[in-house]
């Protein structure tokens, strides 16, 4: 308990310094308001901000980049009640009952809500982490290659059980991205590897330029399919009265409270994060109201329920990537490329070796929810008028900023030329279904698999049962297989299909 | 589809249907990755006793692409599913140009032609895109872009083309 103060104490005095709060600030501004233009989701925003934050040192990069992450979720939702185009499969529950209160006048209430209940959300998750990490990292000690390589195999079938859509495409996804991350040199033989004699292939396809192509080019090229400017319903009327009444905050005050339990735990699950967090709170709003029939009508609960879900389960998916180091969604996939740019590799060994730094970043979560909350209210009105930029003038920007930045990365335009491929590339996926997030997260994992299935061979000889007779191994496997068993098991593939057409219905 | 006679035709109108076009392309073109891959890895040397060579893991992934391709797309021929969505041309292509231009354009022009040059080729990629606004934000983003990377992110950014610098 001691050493949970102490451990707070040193990262609050990281986090408080005048320069750590200007990032933290400005990060959360930057991220809210690119997360806030509409068909623009939090990956899709952290992967075009990651550049401009390679300038700084590690520690005020991390902290501006966590900034970004859940400014970027605040202005989805803000973007969901208010337009009703979420920008994010996180926020599309909460545009549910956020519009339909929006377009009764109650935009203030429902953006309000959001905000106290993703602040409330925000404080738990924090305390969490700060709680859990050091047992954790503790049991993440315990690890070898064996472990680690079960880890992550269970992390990695969590993520295509809990995606939507089909659980075979969602695979295919992962071992496409497990595949690209074997382009370059070999980790231990240095040999070049798929790399074509192209030099800036040789150290392997760049995290960021896949991301940005993926998430980045591949949304611009789909919504301007779409027609961008028929299905935009903004609410025209001026927002007023941002305060919630006193009915409001009780009728909502325990629908935050589930929100943020839900939350929370579905967020220190791998592959679970802020998405399924917030189906599933609504769901179970829905399931345990006396009044069902009222959600999707407006009811301020199927608002909080959601915003605080997802919040809570941002926030604490940081945990297994700051203890065990392995990234249970895409966004962490993202963390994971920006800290190994700073030369970081996350594990259990940063949180020993360099505790300001994780410290200070948990820390600097909590001071960044509060500025959410301070700052975002009062600027409702600047990111309603940006939701009135048409999109025909808001694509070109966006491209040109991704450009810049992603060359700004190497000083290559070779990279920018990939990141353009893979724009068509995800284009091309997104028209067949296939969902990107899985493949980023492949991606990242790739090089980790590798060397820890290596190992572990080594050290057993040649022996692949060495997986399945380690204890601790065989439970991760276990647990694996039977969640792959029940995924794909008819019964349970119904239900899970039930929690995504909620948002449909 | 060898059954009686009588009712090949029918049948074979229906078998010679694929059932799940999205499904059928997209899991061969997965085939056709992973292929694409065991060549390109297919000089890296393999297991050398029980350690991994660097071609181990590649290969072994590629397999597994390969399999899941192919289960992907087996289903996508036998269950229905939907069709082949309707790819448009105009927005895929001027984007790309317009980051081709920039990859290009970027080391010999500069950041300030280069920006205002590819934001006014992505702007084609919109048939709603009225050109008199669009110069102007063009010109603004160029001017915020070239005052935030350089100076307040300070990123060594080249501004003005080479010849002007001289």
């Amino acid at each position: 308990m001691a050493d949970l103060f102490s451990n707070l104490a040193l990262g609050f005095g990281v986090a408080l310094t005048p320069i750590n709060l200007l990032l933290c600030l400005v990060g959360a501004l930057v991220g809210t308001l690119v997360g806030v233009l509409p068909g623009i989701g939090t990956i899709a925003t952290v992967a075009m901000l990651l550049p401009i934050t390679f300038g700084l040192p590690p520690v005020g990069a991390l902290i501006m980049l966590a900034g970004i992450y859940y400014g970027a979720q605040y202005g989805g939702s803000t973007t969901s009640i208010l337009v009703n185009i979420p920008g994010e499969a996180g926020s599309v529950v909460t545009a549910l009952d956020g519009f339909q209160m929006a377009k009764q006048g109650r935009a203030g209430p429902a953006l309000a809500i959001a905000a106290i209940g993703s602040f409330f959300a925000g404080c738990v998750a924090t305390v969490l982490i700060a709680v859990l990490g050091a047992p954790l990292t503790k049991l993440a000690l315990a690890f070898g290659p064996a472990e680690y390589f079960s880890l992550m195999v269970l992390g990695l079938i969590f993520a295509v059980v809990l995606a939507k859509g089909s659980v075979l495409k969602a695979i295919a996804m992962i071992v496409f991205g497990l595949l690209l991350s074997m382009v370059g040199s070999d980790i231990e033989t240095g040999a070049s590897r798929m790399a074509f004699n192209i030099p800036e292939l040789a150290d392997g396809l760049g995290f960021a330029t896949v991301a940005m192509g993926l998430f980045g080019f591949a949304e611009i090229i789909r919504n301007l399919d779409a027609g961008s400017e028929s299905d935009r319903e903004l609410v025209q009327q001026k927002v007023t009265g941002l305060m919630p009444t006193a009915k409001d905050l009780r009728d909502s005050a325990p629908a935050i409270m589930r929100g943020t339990v839900l939350g929370s735990i579905l967020g220190i699950l791998p592959g679970g994060g802020a998405v399924i967090a917030s189906f599933a709170a609504y769901t179970l709003e829905k399931k345990i109201s006396k009044h069902p029939e009222r959600f999707g009508r407006g009811a301020i609960q199927g608002v909080a329920a959601p915003e605080s879900a997802n919040n809570a389960a941002a926030q604490t998916s940081f945990i297994p990537l700051l203890t065990l180091g392995i990234p249970p969604n895409a966004v962490m996939a993202l963390m994971v490329g920006a800290m190994t740019i700073h030369g970081i590799v996350p594990g259990p060994q940063v949180m020993q070796k360099q505790p300001e730094l994780v410290w200070g970043m948990i820390a600097s979560m909590w001071v960044g929810n509060l500025m959410l909350l301070v700052i975002n209210l009062p600027l409702v009105g600047i990111w309603v008028r940006l939701l009135r930029v048409p999109y025909r003038l808001m694509f070109p920007c966006i491209v040109i900023f991704c450009a810049i930045g992603i060359y700004s990365v190497n000083n290559a335009p070779v990279d920018v030329v990939l990141a353009g491929a893979f724009g068509l590339v995800g284009y091309w996926l997104i028209k067949h279904d296939f969902e990107p997030a899985p493949l980023l997260l492949g991606m990242v994992l790739g090089p980790l698999m590798e060397e820890n299935l290596r190992r572990a061979l080594l050290i057993s000889r040649g022996d692949w049962s060495v997986f399945l007779t380690r204890p601790l191994s065989a439970v991760l496997m276990a647990i694996a297989a039977f969640l792959l068993v029940l995924a794909i098991l008819p019964s349970l593939r119904k239900k899970r299909d039930e929690v995504f057409v909620e948002s449909e219905n | 589809m060898s059954d009686t006679p009588s009712h090949a035709p029918v049948k074979s109108v229906r078998s010679s249907r694929i059932r799940g076009p999205q499904d059928f392309v997209g899991g061969l073109a997965l085939v056709a990755i992973a292929l694409f891959a065991l060549w390109a890895s297919s000089d890296l040397q393999g297991m050398r006793g029980f350690s991994f060579g660097a071609g181990t893991a590649p290969r072994m992934f590629a397999f597994l692409l390969l399999f899941l391709g192919a289960a992907v797309s087996l289903i996508g021929l036998l269950t229905d599913g939907p069709g082949l969505s309707t790819f448009h041309w105009r927005g895929p292509f001027f984007v790309s140009v317009a980051i081709l231009a920039f990859a290009v354009a970027i080391r010999p022009l500069g950041l300030v032609i280069t920006a205002f040059a590819c934001f006014l080729i992505a702007a084609l990629g919109t048939p709603e895109t009225r050109w008199k606004e669009t110069m102007i934000v063009g010109a603004c983003l160029t001017l915020g872009c070239s005052l935030l990377f350089p100076y307040a992110l300070g990123l060594p950014l080249q501004m003005f083309p080479r010849f002007m610098i001289q």
